[in-house]
């Protein structure tokens, strides 16, 4: 059973504070919720750099590839047209295609990535969504929350929040 | 000694984009207010006519599928007409949001947040009016499907990769993904906010589906951040490409009118100018109808009349580019089509339409009156739009009716049915338009509050800046 500890702040620079502090006492399981992308927290929470790009990149060369080997093949070799006696395979007008087919996957492949794998979405439900405060989380404040599975740790959690300028901390438990 | 400083930093500055006490929470109340408004009295009546234009688009797509494309004015010579005017025209449109949203966002010109959601759903519904000319043309829609996509058939051709027709399927379905997926990816946070913010349960359930159940993590961001710019870093070459493809359907042919090189760029930036004079034409009544007076501010206004009087001329550069190189080469069709049919022909009163619309009326934007005067700029952009449709039906019209061979030559009438289409696809932009402003927040929230946040830093630093001896 998951616990989540959380605590509000009201401004973005103090979460981030509040993060950085937190981790410095080797407190684990850390997170933000933010209404937007607030600077500075990503070096704070200490995340590794986004593969994002690797994913994107990945996609285009494939998609620029497909693209071309497709219209060769098709007008080069399966079914080859004719027209005014033009060689059927011909490189610099097989181009626009291969970069559109390029970006499209480069795009489709960076949105359901992004989506399933990073966000790990569609998920309509998640424990926190139980608690009613939370909602201002895509608001206007700024929630630092604290994954624990151990309900011991609890009340040692709420009070290292209360430290570092929380607001409205409380626990919010995903129900059996 | 610190004041003088602080007054030349406001002048040099300018106006602020956002006008107000603004804070978070009053920017999700403002910016989604009309969401959960009622729908007033000029939303729906709006609404009904889009609907009752919606139907005589019905019905001329009825009437052109089962009577056939006989039932437009196109002819031979003219083969081409209405169908691929209004295409151009539409797609063209569609340009200025993916401008706005992607090159924009690169070249870190902040203001665009205030806009960039309005002008992606204006893109996203222009290239769906857009997509419609090209199936419906082919007179058998439901052939089209192997004529433009290499789907394996059981006739076991494929299409021809050498046209540049075949080069605008791949374009235009490439960019109208691109963009959706755009849109979507910047709307989930948004969505996510309307369903925090809803009092009903059922506004709750829906916008939570279409939030996809958005939590906001750090964790989530930091991908998301980059993944947005890689999208908008895409969309950009999506930009000049689709319109640069759209002029090759023309400049790879060997009509006069048409086979010039100068066509590519002249077409992008017509595109993005006809895009921004209909984002105007759009917004300017909107912010004022759904209260968004101050995230869209007379600067905006301004910075999009700057960018129109831009592309304005290099829209005329173009025409003097066409005009001089028929002159210099020599060419009796070429200098035929652009001194005698398109400057003194039968549809000369069109040409000199899209010169006054497309030349003359955008200097006005060299005035700070012109700029700053709401109903003039309304006026100039409708007049824009208007000259932007008479650009491609004398670039279309012209080149073809009156070609190399004199007994070739007809004349093109369009029908009712063209009208209707035109008509039609107009009240349905329209129509879509009117539900994206009402059931999703027309300006980006959370965009808007990042914005506003780094605004209001930026100030704090600066005052502490000036206030130093």
């Amino acid at each position: 059973m998951r616990r989540f500890v959380i605590g509000e702040f009201t401004d973005p620079d103090d979460c981030v504070r509040a993060v950085l502090r937190l981790r410095g006492m080797g407190v684990e399981g850390l997170d933000a919720y933010t209404p937007y992308p607030i600077h500075g927290i990503d070096d704070a929470l200490g995340l590794p750099r986004s593969t994002v790009p690797l994913v994107a990149i990945t996609g285009g060369v494939i998609g620029a590839i497909g693209g071309y080997v497709m219209q060769a093949w098709m007008n080069g070799k399966d079914y080859p047209i004719n027209v005014g006696n033009r060689p059927p395979h011909g490189f610099w007008t097989n181009i626009p295609i291969t970069f559109e087919s390029g970006v499209l996957l480069a795009v489709l492949s960076i949105f359901f990535s992004a989506i399933f794998k990073y966000f790990q979405l569609p998920r309509p439900y998640h424990p926190l969504f139980e608690s009613e405060r939370f909602r201002s989380a895509s608001l206007d404040a700024f929630w630092v929350t604290v994954e624990t599975e151990d309900e011991a740790a609890i009340p040692d959690l709420e009070q290292k929040l209360r430290e570092v300028g929380a607001h409205k901390v409380h626990t919010v438990t995903e129900p059996a | 000694m610190a004041e003088p400083v602080l007054d030349v930093r406001r002048q040099l500055e300018g106006e602020p984009w956002v006008e107000g006490p603004i804070d978070d929470g009053i920017l999700n109340k403002t910016l989604n207010h009309f969401v959960w408004k009622r729908p007033g009295r000029g939303w729906l009546m709006l609404f009904f006519l889009g609907l009752a234009g919606t139907a005589v688009l019905v019905n001329a797509i009825v009437i052109t599928i089962a009577r056939g494309i006989g039932m437009w004015g196109n002819n031979i010579p003219v083969g081409w007409a209405f169908g691929i005017i209004n295409f151009v025209w539409w797609i063209g449109i569609g340009h200025a949001g993916t401008l706005i949203s992607a090159i924009l966002l690169l070249f870190q010109q902040k203001w665009r947040t205030s806009i960039n959601r309005f002008a992606e759903a204006m893109t996203l519904f222009a290239v769906l009016q857009a997509a419609m000319f090209p199936v419906l043309h082919t007179g058998r829609p439901w052939f089209a499907l192997y004529w433009l996509f290499p789907y394996p058939s059981v006739q076991r051709i494929w299409p021809q990769f050498k046209s540049p027709l075949m080069w605008d399927v791949f374009a235009v379905s490439t960019y109208f993904i691109t963009s959706l997926l755009f849109w979507y990816l910047g709307l989930i946070p948004d969505l996510a906010a309307l369903r925090d913010s809803s009092s009903s349960k059922r506004a709750r359930k829906v916008y939570g589906i279409f939030a996809l159940g958005w939590r906001g993590s750090s964790r989530h961001w930091h991908h998301y951040k980059i993944a947005y710019l890689l999208l908008a870093g895409l969309a950009t070459p999506l930009v000049l490409s689709v319109h640069t493809i759209v002029s090759w359907d023309f400049a790879l042919s060997i009509l006069p009118g048409w086979h010039t090189t100068v066509f590519p760029p002249y077409f992008v930036a017509g595109a993005v100018f006809s895009g921004f004079a209909m984002v105007v034409t759009l917004m300017i009544p909107a912010r004022r109808y759904m209260g968004l007076k101050h995230v869209i501010t007379p600067r905006h206004i301004e910075a999009m009349c700057k960018v129109m009087l831009l592309t304005g001329l290099i829209v005329a550069y173009g025409y003097a580019m066409e005009h001089f190189a028929a002159w210099y080469s020599g060419n009796g069709y070429e200098e035929h089509v652009f001194f005698k049919t398109r400057a003194q022909g039968p549809y000369r009163f069109i040409y000199y339409l899209m010169l006054f619309c497309n030349i003359c009326v955008p200097q006005l934007f060299w005035t700070r009156w012109g700029r700053r005067n709401i109903y003039a700029v309304w006026i100039a952009a409708v007049l824009i739009n208007v000259g932007m449709w008479c650009e491609r039906f004398v670039i279309i019209v012209t080149s073809l009716h009156q070609d190399f061979i004199p007994s070739n030559w007809a004349m093109y009438y369009p029908t009712w049915v063209d009208f209707s289409l035109l008509f039609g696809t107009i009240c349905f932009f329209g129509t879509l338009f009117l539900l994206f402003l009402k059931y999703i927040p027309a300006v980006a929230n959370y965009e808007m509050k990042e914005f506003h946040h780094e605004l209001t830093h930026e100030k704090g630093l600066t005052e502490l800046e000036g206030a130093r001896p």
